[in-house]
């Protein structure tokens, strides 16, 4: 029976070292894992601190983005941010922040995280441990009071559909949301944009050259407005002749003038936005694409007061 | 001198085989169905019903209607491994009622899968040795994600082992007679299996060629005849790429019929390679054994395929074709590599290489990179002038294992290629990976105790090789027992484990059968009657949940969270949108159970309140 004879005894001696080192590290590193999940008694202990000590208008954000685990014991109604890229979202209707982490996870760098999420953020006290995890609270100084919300405004909007051979239709209101011709609809919910949940005002365009037009009455006026638009999911990446762009208007409704538009090519993943100084009274969002194929958006529209002290 | 291992070695291999086989058994009952699973399922049930036909009334059950309509379903696939699968539920369950009905399917999945570590360490003991062997035959085994595909009544594992069983077979064919008509047969077997195996004469064709001009050297009879077969089969190309000129490519398929100027080509040709191939066997053994497995696999190759899969016979040609753009064509589905949803090409050149050492464990990992490595350097010294040349370089039959341990990797990589699915499409390269880091580890282990004996004199010097072989498959041992039964969310420690893998932004599952994960909580706590929306779950997959007793009957399929009461949602980065409509349809944000694997959330489940 044929044994390999090494070119290279001495090498050969080293590789079966080597071979050692590596099987050990292996045993190591899989003895050393479970040592840093957490486990009932450390679960039970974040909820506690969070249910004692969270405020309304609090959040609970994860590191790394995917220990979404947390979702199942901690005190609900506490709103919890958990996706990946979450590190960048400047949160701004949160004025507290939980960061809740667990650094001793493989591949947890805290330097990229604390590059993307602490400027604009101050400690507020310590950071807890809590066996494997470490609970951190932060002031956002990136928060915003929300003055105007279109999705949880729509519910006293009214929506129509204008199409150049039929003029204008009004939408039915259908629940929470609007029914209209020709297939298009507007309604709030949540939806997916580039991996994160988002409560948006979600319209589905006619298509052709015909718009939903969607109109809000009784903004605050005077306050800054964020006008975003995106494609959900995974219609957003999709690309190619057969899909057209979406458009997307803003007007002040009370004398027609066009405050922004946005347009969301094909292939394009994420929000686009625009900023409006100052907000009127009365606010229409218009939205078309000539193939409405796969142009299901997601809109968000808020009027942000100024940040608070000590932000 | 025969290639055949002896009585010890064989006897291993039984042992092996006996033992893989029992093993997979005795695993399978927790093991889930990815999401094809039960589509061969479904086929295999629709092969026997076939075949009750076949048996009632043969006339009809061959006409082409009916063999049309019968295998009509999943014909992206060929029949072989569903005939095998059908006919063993029939037996196995059907019949007799002794397991329950995926394990009846499963059982030839066993049987192959197990054969992969009989023939490593039968072909391993006579290359390298008989530690080697068995060091390969048990590190195949050992890495989570083969020993999950092991259990599945699909094609991966069965296209992995008769890929290596060919090239056994080709090898052995060399020195041992008859193995040239195994060498055919078992590729047949490989072509109605998958379509992977079509690529295996390529593989092989220089070690062909190679074989052949060493073995005709200065035997001018055999070397005329080889000739004349390289001729004939020049000809037919040129007879072929004239018809192709002047029919255009698709037309020359189109009025490709049974009487045909095509049909003239193929059956002089084949005539021609077989009067060839007997006159060169009288003329020269030695020649003949060079390219007869290549022979045996060009004729058994589509003659088996052709005769176990009816949905051919009446329209081989025409149908062949629509299955080979069915696959040159395939949809790409979402994959997350790297932080990065690869949807579409060109994808990255690297991908199937850091997969596969993100997956494998570090302590297989090691030995089978630097194996492959070693056997590179070893290669390239063997081409090396003279007095360049260094000692131990790589046999042809070396080359042989180490061409077929990149062919499958590389074929993968190129950019063009499905990257979905993650290692299963490169599976046919990992026994040969394992088989050179076989090699390694005896080297290794052997240098090693040669360097420890004086030291430590208590130890014997034999010792050294088991130990390392044992401390290297332990930690692959106890990952794949952990992570049992949801091997595709296995990641090796490279990767940082599972939990690694995630924050590395990597995929974190197959589809549809980690779901077993939380089956126990919904029979436990879903509502009598509740409309239970598995994410990614087909209807099949759910009805043989409920056939094999793994779901209650009670609950009923939903369409998706609005017609739910309870929705399990599979975390996929491409699907989030999905668990966002449950959170909509639901009203609530907050999972009621789930499999978390490390920490990793795998399947969410969610109870309408």
């Amino acid at each position: 029976m044929p044994s390999p004879e090494p070119a290279f005894p001495r090498l050969a001696a080293i590789q079966g070292a080597g071979f050692l080192a590596v099987a050990l590290f292996a045993l190591g590193f899989q003895l050393w894992l479970p040592r840093v999940l957490p486990g009932p008694a450390d679960d039970r202990a974040v909820a506690e601190v969070l249910a004692r000590e969270a405020q309304p208008g609090d959040v609970v954000l994860l590191h790394p983005w995917w220990t979404e685990r947390a979702r199942l014991f901690l005190p609900p109604g506490l709103p919890i941010i958990g996706y990946f890229g979450d590190e960048g979202d400047s949160l701004l209707e949160h004025p507290r922040i939980w960061v809740l982490s667990q650094p001793r996870l493989p591949f947890t760098p805290e330097s990229s995280f604390s590059r993307a999420f602490l400027p604009g953020r101050t400690p507020l006290g310590a950071e807890r441990r809590l066996g494997p995890y470490r609970l951190g609270l932060y002031r956002n100084g990136r928060a915003r009071p929300v003055r105007f919300s279109a999705a949880e405004a729509l519910g006293n909007a009214s929506a129509s559909v204008d199409a150049p051979d039929q003029g204008r239709v009004a939408c039915v209101r259908e629940g929470a949301g609007f029914r209209c011709p020709g297939g298009a609809r507007v309604e709030a919910s949540l939806h997916e944009v580039l991996y994160q949940p988002t409560r948006c005002l979600f319209v589905l365009p006619p298509g052709g050259p015909g718009s939903v037009e969607v109109t809000f009455h009784g903004v605050p006026p005077g306050e800054a407005l964020r006008f975003e638009a995106a494609i959900v999911w995974e219609h957003a990446w999709k690309h190619g002749p057969h899909l057209t762009p979406l458009n997307a208007e803003l007007f002040d409704a009370g004398t027609g003038a066009r405050l922004a538009t946005l347009v969301v090519e094909p292939g394009t993943e994420g929000f686009v936005a625009a900023d409006v100084e100052r907000a009127p009274e009365s606010l229409r969002i218009r939205v078309q694409s000539n193939n409405a194929g796969e142009r299901e958006t997601c809109l968000r529209l808020r009027a942000l007061g100024h940040r608070e002290e000590g932000g | 001198m025969s290639r055949g291992p002896d009585r010890i070695d064989r006897r291993i291999a039984l042992g092996l085989f006996l033992g893989g086989f029992a093993l997979l058994w005795a695993t399978e009952a927790a093991v889930g169905f990815v999401r094809d699973e039960s589509v061969y399922f479904a086929a295999a049930e629709q092969v026997v019903r076939w075949l009750r036909l076949l048996l009632q009334a043969p006339g009809r059950a061959v006409s082409d209607p009916v063999t049309t309509q019968a295998f009509d379903f999943n014909h992206e696939h060929p029949l072989g491994m569903k005939l095998l699968f059908g006919l063993s539920w029939q037996l196995l369950h059907q019949a007799s009622g002794w397991v329950r009905p995926a394990a009846a399917f499963r059982i030839p999945a066993f049987v192959l899968a197990a054969s992969i570590p009989a023939v490593l360490h039968a072909w391993g003991s006579v290359l390298y040795g008989r530690r080697a062997g068995l060091f390969a035959a048990l590190c195949f085994l050992a890495v989570p994600r083969h020993f999950f595909h092991a259990h599945l009544a699909c094609f991966d594992m069965p296209v992995a082992a008769l890929w290596l069983l060919v090239v056994y077979a080709f090898w052995r064919a060399e020195t041992d007679p008859r193995w040239w008509l195994w060498t055919g047969l078992l590729f047949g077997a490989a072509v109605a299996t998958k379509h992977n195996a079509l690529f295996l004469p390529a593989v092989l064709l220089p070690f062909t060629v190679h074989r052949a001009l060493q073995a005709s050297a200065g035997k001018p009879a055999a070397r005329s005849l080889l000739e004349q077969l390289v001729a004939a089969l020049a000809l037919a190309a040129a007879l072929f790429a004239v018809l192709a000129l002047l029919l255009t490519p698709a037309g020359l398929l189109r009025g490709w019929a049974f009487l045909s100027p095509p049909t003239a080509v193929v059956g002089l040709l084949g005539g021609a390679l077989c009067a060839l191939a007997v006159r060169l066997r009288a003329t020269d053994e030695g020649t003949f054994r060079a390219v007869a497995p290549l022979l045996a696999m060009v004729f058994f190759g589509p003659a088996v395929l052709y005769l176990v899969w009816p949905w051919l016979w009446y329209h081989p040609v025409d149908r062949f074709a629509a299955y080979l753009e069915f696959h040159a064509t395939h949809v790409h589905y979402a994959w997350m590599y790297l932080g990065h949803l690869l949807r579409e090409p060109p994808f990255p050149l690297d991908y199937v290489f850091v997969v596969t050492a993100l997956t494998l464990p570090i302590s297989l990992l090691a030995p089978m990179a630097t194996g492959l490595s070693s056997l590179g350097g070893r290669a390239a010294a063997a081409v090396l002038p003279g007095r360049w040349r260094r000692p131990g370089a790589a046999s042809a039959s070396e080359v042989l294992v180490g061409v077929n341990a990149l062919a499958s990797i590389l074929l993968i990589s190129l950019p063009d290629v499905p990257h979905f699915g993650g290692v299963k499409h490169w599976l046919p390269s990992m026994p040969f990976l394992a088989l050179l880091a076989g090699r390694q580890v005896q080297l290794a282990g052997d240098a090693l105790g040669a360097w420890l004996a004086p030291r430590l004199g208590r130890l014997p010097q034999a010792a050294v090789t088991p130990l390392l072989a044992a401390v290297l498959l332990l930690p692959a041992v106890t990952l794949t027992a952990h992570v049992h039964p949801y091997g595709t969310s296995a990641y090796g420690e490279l990767a940082g484990g599972i939990p690694g893998a995630a924050s590395l932004g990597m995929q974190r599952q197959y589809w549809s059968n980690n779901v077993t994960g939380v089956l126990g909580w919904i029979n436990q706590h879903a509502p009598r009657g509740a409309r239970l929306w598995l994410h990614e779950v087909n209807g099949l997959s759910f009805r043989d949940y409920q056939r094999n007793g793994m779901l209650r009957p009670d609950v009923q399929p939903a369409n998706g969270p609005l017609d739910a009461d309870v929705a399990a949602v599979q975390y996929h980065q491409e699907f989030r949108e999905q668990e966002v409509a449950v959170w909509q349809a639901f009203g609530t944000t907050r999972p009621v159970a789930g499999l978390y694997i490390d920490e990793t959330p795998q399947v969410v489940v969610y109870q309408r309140p």
